[in-house]
């Protein structure tokens, strides 16, 4: 236990560091653009003397040390800043993109779980076949392709030729207006379905497929390639060649020894492509327009809207730290070989 | 001569088990030849450079335009095949960069040892903590969006990788005969640190750099189709897609094509890389 | 392992044949449909205060609250039209308005509509000199003379009427909001009196309005009870919102889909001018567009139908001034620059340019608008004909208006700009662009003629105006000859909108604005 202390002590200092060097070095960033905060904040055409006095309102006149002081005095108060373009406080909007990217995300990721350790483990029991040789050839193709191109593909298919699925957004315009869904998680299927909304469930369900699959199509690739690596190398440790000479059938020594020691690998990168989907989701919101974090940060910055992203990115960088704290924790319960 | 033979039967024997690998090989190869000879290849050079040809406009894919022609009339085949030149300049750029700040970081890190070895390897730390793509995100928007702020947008948040790398390279070198023995006739430092285990960090860096190649294609496009990365009229595919994305349910091919082409030029160098670490790969090595 | 697979693959179907099965009752929904308009709008709000807004939240506020008059759409035979105020005089010095207001309306918030709130609302945006404040700067004081009589007085001559009309700083509101403080308002509220109340809002999402039961126009009016905007920043998208019949109008598709929407049985697309008008600055100030003969062969050089093909496709039109066409004081018979690449040369050999120059040339433009990134390459290849090399540098815009806003001698060679009047008249234009300033704050062209900032002053403050019009003719004239800028082209307004709605005026005055008070669905 003192371990898991010690350990998550050491990791929560670093983020400290990181939170602290992003924090200065977004601050810098934005002191360094050419675009003046003070007259974003007024619109497209504000007079002179307007932006003298919302710079000075803004404090943006003080030394920039006082400022980045300004700035942490805040920023532990909780307060974000306001968005320069929307008027609206940071954090608040945070809080409202935030479970629509994660509804995204987690669903994107349990696709690329389910696929990737299923194609994972047969592409390892099969080594050098042709089905491995399939197997590896869709998990390298799917972290090579890119993710807004195979968006567009997607939509072109499923929504244009065969007009199956819908193009973008997370609800039907007409269903949402006729079933209202009660916002209790903030995650329309979960919402839908607690509240037994059946035909809200059903759009949301619908309009959630073809971006998560898009979403998905990275993580799979990560997902099988582990699985597939580690299971191979899992194979040649002695327990399972011990399992084979007890005469342990091979379905079970796959199932009870190698996937449970393979998963750890599996689920430390699967956890990394997890942590980095918060912030990669960009593409794939612009493309299906997808009301998350992606999307507000978007517009955030080509509005060179500064607090909106610098209080995305440190949340993005508190996001990749935990995330892959709470990965290391999970693996070290899974299989206790691996000390933290 | 006979070590030769079998060397070269191991080497087909390796292809022969690894198809894909070979497959990969091809696909970069490809993607290398068209980038240095896109003006030899390309139908129509001038449009690959951006001329634009108005009574040419959205054209379908024809004999005479193989890949049909975008909005100002440009040849789509001839600008994919310069985009190629763009691409690999840009990546091999971003690549060289992470190496020339990573690299030296990495071997006196590993070489000097106590304090400084932490100090460069938190700041590391710092560094791949950070949201990449989002870092890159607001690097480009501060500095203004063009492929040069992209490409160091891209390095910024790249080099540990290779610092880490070098590092434990180091690490190894260091405790060996031919480090000790120059070592125990005075020479200095810095020559020891570059003369002598600069030469052996190569190879792993070079597995490195082919395993990022793909990978950094792939950022640039994306930062390029966000329009934080290349500008019209350069032939690059992530503008090339972007620019066909209002045109994609009336004039499909222009946002495909370049979207194959950075698809088959990603997985060439994914599947070269993914070979290489099969074969590194020291627990199953048989 | 084969059971839990079964079972996986069990709540799958199960799953799924849930979600397939989804009921519909197709009554309701075609009732509501009636009753509900649904807008899919790429125009955010960047503030609900009226005192502030200065931006694409126009789009929305002409519903929500009304001036003392309107600008007319195109095809009245008046200027404007009674709005707040059923009356309204100048004194011949046109230094004193008196507005004579409308009796019997009462704001959202319940408050009765009279001269003391006119007189607020007036004050209160002068007072915060956010947004468009500064148009009210002729405005030396306003006087309450009755319940429903108000008189401006001002310290110089300008067109109050026009002033008055503005989509920006002139709106009416609710005396109430004294206490309420600005958050109110970006919280999502308003007070107007239009003809529909902000019932929610998420900010870049979602706005719903609905219908104001005690609005003072005709009985039953507006005809839909409730409008739902969804907010979508994508072109295809929206497209695809209208083509399904998931939004009734939309205001932004792929130019490119234009008219395949048209041809739908389904869909129509209603186009109207608007006083929108794109157009590169040149900087006057450094060599060699300080030569107006390279000016000229710049503003000949320029492939004009090319430029608008690609940029806006059927919705833009050449322009024909420096001011967007309609407008008033728009000079319709002005001498005009065509693509004439032989003048364009011999113009450049007459400024000692034969060779070419020696320079590269920075040609900046907002990154984020498409039109300018479309024809940017053919500006860059149509000065390089005349040997003017040009190197292409789109720049976000806030940083690009700081790069302009610097020392002309650092700043850009080529300046791209979207530029539309705050409020329907010429003299914002022609000053803003193109009069002298000291310090360059929206004079990208860094013109600087003493004999046209005379012209342009004089004709403000001119209240008889035909007087007016032939000075700032005159103004344009100049403007045309010594080609500080390039004067590019005029967007046309596109909405597309299903076939079954009708109603839907495009008034120019007002860019952007939809007004879905007239609007019905059949």
């Amino acid at each position: 236990m003192i371990r898991y202390l010690r350990f998550i002590t050491k990791r929560l200092i670093l983020l400290l560091f990181v939170l602290f060097g992003l924090s200065l070095m977004t601050f810098l960033l934005a002191r360094v653009v050419p675009s003046d905060p003070a007259a974003t904040y007024l619109g497209p055409r504000p007079q002179p003397e307007q932006v003298e006095r919302i710079r000075a309102q803004m404090g943006l006149d003080r030394p920039l040390p006082v400022q980045y002081a300004l700035y942490l005095r805040d920023l532990l108060s909780g307060d974000f800043g306001t968005s320069l373009s929307t008027h609206q406080p940071v954090l608040a909007s945070i809080r409202e993109y935030l479970p629509a990217s994660l509804e995204l995300m987690i669903t994107a990721m349990a696709i690329a779980l389910a696929v990737g350790l299923f194609l994972g483990t047969l592409s390892a029991r099969h080594e050098n076949t042709l089905i491995d040789h399939t197997g590896r050839f869709i998990a390298i193709t799917g972290v090579s392709l890119p993710a807004f191109w195979l968006g567009l593909l997607l939509q072109i298919l499923f929504f244009r030729v065969l007009g199956i699925l819908p193009l973008g957004g997370r609800i039907d315009t007409m269903v949402s207006l006729i079933h209202p869904v009660k916002t209790i998680t903030g995650f329309l299927c979960l919402d839908s379905l607690l509240t037994g909304n059946w035909t809200a469930f059903r759009s949301a369900l619908l309009h959630l497929i073809l971006p998560a699959c898009t979403l998905a199509a990275y993580s799979i690739g990560i997902v099988t390639r582990m699985t597939r690596s580690s299971l191979l190398e899992v194979a040649q440790e002695e327990f399972v060649t011990a399992a084979r000479a007890e005469g342990f059938s091979e379905r079970r020594i796959a199932g009870k020894y190698m996937l449970k020691n393979a998963l750890g690998p599996t689920f430390t990168s699967a956890g990394l492509a997890f942590a980095s989907m918060l912030t990669g989701t960009f593409y794939i919101e612009a493309i299906f327009y997808w009301p998350g974090l992606g999307s507000y940060t978007a517009n955030a910055i080509l509005s060179i809207d500064y607090p909106v992203i610098m209080g995305v990115t440190l949340l993005g960088a508190v996001f990749y730290v935990v995330v892959n704290l709470l990965v290391d924790i999970l693996i070290s319960f899974i299989d206790p070989r691996i000390r933290i | 001569m006979g070590s030769r033979v079998s060397a070269f039967k191991r080497f087909l024997h390796f292809f022969l088990k690894n198809p894909l690998t070979l497959f990969g090989i091809v696909l970069v190869f490809l993607f290398l030849v068209i980038a240095l000879a896109a003006p030899v290849l390309a139908p129509y050079p001038d449009q690959g450079r951006g001329e634009s040809l108005m009574t040419a406009r959205l054209q379908a894919p024809s004999a005479e335009h193989l890949l049909g022609t975008d909005a100002l009339g440009r040849d789509i085949l001839s600008r994919i095949l310069f985009g190629s030149r763009v691409s690999l300049k840009a990546a091999l750029t971003v690549i060289l960069i992470v190496i020339a700040v990573g690299t030296p970081l990495g071997i006196i890190a590993g070489y000097v040892g106590g304090v400084v070895d932490d100090v460069i390897m938190r700041i590391s730390d710092l560094f791949l903590a950070f949201p990449s793509l989002l870092l890159a995100v607001a690097i480009v928007a501060a500095l203004g969006p063009n492929l040069t702020n992209a490409m160091i947008a891209l390095s910024v948040p790249w080099w540990p990788w290779y610092t880490r790398i070098t590092r434990s390279q180091t690490l190894s070198l260091k405790e060996r005969q031919f480090v000790d023995a120059a070592r125990s006739v005075g020479v200095p430092a810095p020559k020891i640190m570059f003369r002598h285990i600069l030469p052996n960090c190569i190879t792993p860096v070079i597995v490195q750099a082919t395993l990022d190649m793909g990978y950094i294609i792939l950022a640039l496009a994306g930062l390029s189709f966000l329009g934080l990365g290349s500008q019209p009229p350069t032939a690059d595919w992530g503008v090339m897609i972007s620019e066909g994305r209002s045109f994609i349910l009336t004039h499909w091919w222009i946002s495909t094509f370049p979207g194959v082409a950075i698809l088959f030029s990603v997985l060439g160098f994914n599947l070269v890389g993914d070979g290489i670490a099969e074969v590194m790969n020291p627990k199953r090595r048989r | 392992m084969k059971k839990q697979w079964a079972l996986v693959l069990f709540l799958l179907m199960t799953a799924s044949s849930l979600v397939l099965a989804g009921g519909k009752s197709e009554a309701a929904e075609e009732d509501l449909s009636k009753q509900v308009l649904i807008v899919g709008s790429v125009d955010s709000v960047t503030t609900w205060d009226p005192s502030a807004s200065y931006s694409t939240e126009i789009a929305y506020f002409t519903n929500l609250y009304e001036g003392l008059i309107r600008a007319a759409a195109p095809g009245s035979d008046q200027p404007f039209e009674p709005l707040l105020a059923t009356a309204w005089e100048a004194s011949p010095d046109g230094l004193e308005w008196t507005f004579t207001l409308r009796r019997g309306v009462t704001f959202h918030d319940g408050t009765a509509f009279n001269a003391q709130a006119v007189k607020y609302s007036y004050e209160r945006t002068m007072e915060l000199g956010l947004g468009a404040a500064f148009i009210l700067d002729p405005i030396e004081s306003i006087t309450v003379v009755d319940d429903y009589t108000v008189l401006f007085k001002l310290s110089y001559a300008a067109p109050l009427d026009r002033i008055a009309a503005s989509a920006y700083g002139s709106w009416i509101f609710s005396p109430a909001v004294k206490d309420k403080g600005r958050e109110w308002f970006e919280e999502g509220n308003a007070a107007g009196t239009g003809p529909y109340k902000l019932e929610s809002y998420k900010p870049d999402q979602e706005i719903v309005l609905v219908r104001n039961e005690n609005y003072w126009g005709p009985k039953d009016t507006p005809a839909v009870q409730r409008v739902l905007v969804r907010i979508v920043k994508d072109a295809v998208t929206m497209q695809n919102m209208l083509e399904a019949g998931q939004a009734d109008i939309v205001t932004l598709i792929p130019k490119e889909s234009l008219s395949s929407v048209d041809d739908r049985d389904d869909c129509k697309v209603l186009t109207g001018p608007s006083f929108m008008n794109y157009a590169i600055h040149l900087n006057t100030q450094k060599p060699p567009l300080d030569n107006v003969l390279v000016r000229r062969a710049i503003s000949y050089a320029i492939p004009y139908d090319d430029v608008i093909t690609v940029s806006l496709g059927d919705l833009g039109t050449k322009a024909v001034s420096p001011i967007p066409f309609g407008q008033f004081g728009c000079a319709t018979d002005l001498p005009q620059y065509t693509t004439d690449l032989a003048k364009a040369r011999d113009l450049m050999k007459q400024a000692g340019f034969a060779g070419g120059i020696d320079r590269t040339l920075v040609f900046t433009f907002a990154a984020e608008n498409a039109a300018h990134q479309a024809y940017a390459p053919l500006i860059k290849e149509s000065l390089e004909k005349i040997g003017i090399p040009v190197e292409v540098r789109p720049i976000l815009w806030t940083a690009q208006w700081e790069m302009m806003k610097g020392d002309p001698l650092q700043a850009q060679d080529l300046g791209a700009l979207l530029w539309w009047p705050t409020f329907n008249d010429p003299y914002e234009t022609l000053a803003s662009l193109w009069r002298t300033e000291k310090k360059p704050f929206f004079n990208f062209a860094y013109y600087s003629n003493p004999r046209y900032d005379d012209l342009i002053d004089r004709a403000y403050a001119t209240p008889d105006e035909d007087e007016a019009l032939k000075l700032y003719r005159a103004a344009q004239e100049i403007l045309v000859q010594e080609a500080p800028s390039v004067y590019l082209f005029d967007l046309t307004t596109a909405v597309p909108m299903r076939e079954n709605i009708q109603g839907f005026v495009i008034n120019p005055a007002y860019p952007k604005a939809m007004y879905f008070y007239g609007v019905k669905k059949n």
